[in-house]
């Protein structure tokens, strides 16, 4: 492990800026272009998002944001104890519908898996894991 | 996050600067009500100074592009940078705009 991060957002998405910025700061730590930078950023609100609109439906609740680099992988771990929910069993878009039959659901999970390497969803001590890897080796 | 309305030559044309983000949509959303009333005019969304969007920002794109089509109005996105180009292609709405 060469660098770890951590960052708790109460379910607000006005602190999407807070959660961009220590995003930011993550990859800068690996190394990474502001291309990919963009990309992880997406894929990182996306998931958090989802936590924050869905995890609690009755109220306050945080959502944790654990970022780990070694030599070959950038891993973000994001958890809250809100509702069971596994984003990764949901149904894959079809991104070649006209307009008029595209509809906005789902898009999010999509981008995360375009984005990210690999994504993985466990439910532990009451919690919901969802861990997001990027391969950060140089080709 | 800031949006400009203007019009030119009889187009709807909307300048888009900065983080078009989740916290950003709302208010967005709200400001994007006059490209609404677009019959007989096409849209023009200028994404020349757009640095970033997510779903949130997708959304919008396409519930304009839905509700201006039946109109018979076009809407044309202009000037996006290579990156954000490639989150249209990854969620196969570079197929639904017209990139000028």
């Amino acid at each position: 492990m060469r660098y770890q991060n951590h960052l708790t957002l109460p379910n607000d998405v006005q602190e999407v800026p807070q959660l961009n910025a220590f995003v930011d700061e993550v990859c800068e730590a690996a190394g990474l272009d502001m291309s990919t930078t963009m990309k992880i950023n997406l894929a990182i609100e996306e998931a958090v998002v989802n936590v924050m609109n869905y995890a609690y439906p009755n109220g306050k609740g945080d959502v944790d944001i654990d970022a780990q680099i070694n030599d070959e992988h950038l891993k973000f771990v994001i958890s809250d104890s809100g509702t069971p929910f596994d984003p990764t069993v949901k149904a894959e878009v079809d991104t070649t519908l006209s307009a008029e039959q595209r509809s906005i659901g789902g898009l999010g999970i999509h981008l995360i898996r375009q984005i990210m390497d690999t994504i993985n969803y466990e439910r532990v001590d009451n919690k919901n894991l969802l861990t997001l890897s990027k391969n950060i080796t140089k080709k | 996050m800031k949006t400009t309305f203007k019009e030119e030559e009889k187009n709807f044309v909307m300048y888009f600067e900065g983080r078009l983000d989740t916290a950003a949509s709302a208010e967005v959303e709200k400001s994007m009500a006059p490209l609404y009333e677009c019959s007989g005019h096409d849209i023009v969304l200028d994404c020349t100074a757009l640095e970033y969007i997510s779903s949130s920002g997708l959304r919008l794109f396409l519930g304009l592009l839905k509700a201006a089509k039946p109109k018979g109005s076009h809407v044309y996105l202009r000037n996006m940078n290579e990156d954000l180009r490639q989150v249209f292609a990854m969620t196969g709405f570079i197929n639904l705009f017209e990139f000028i």
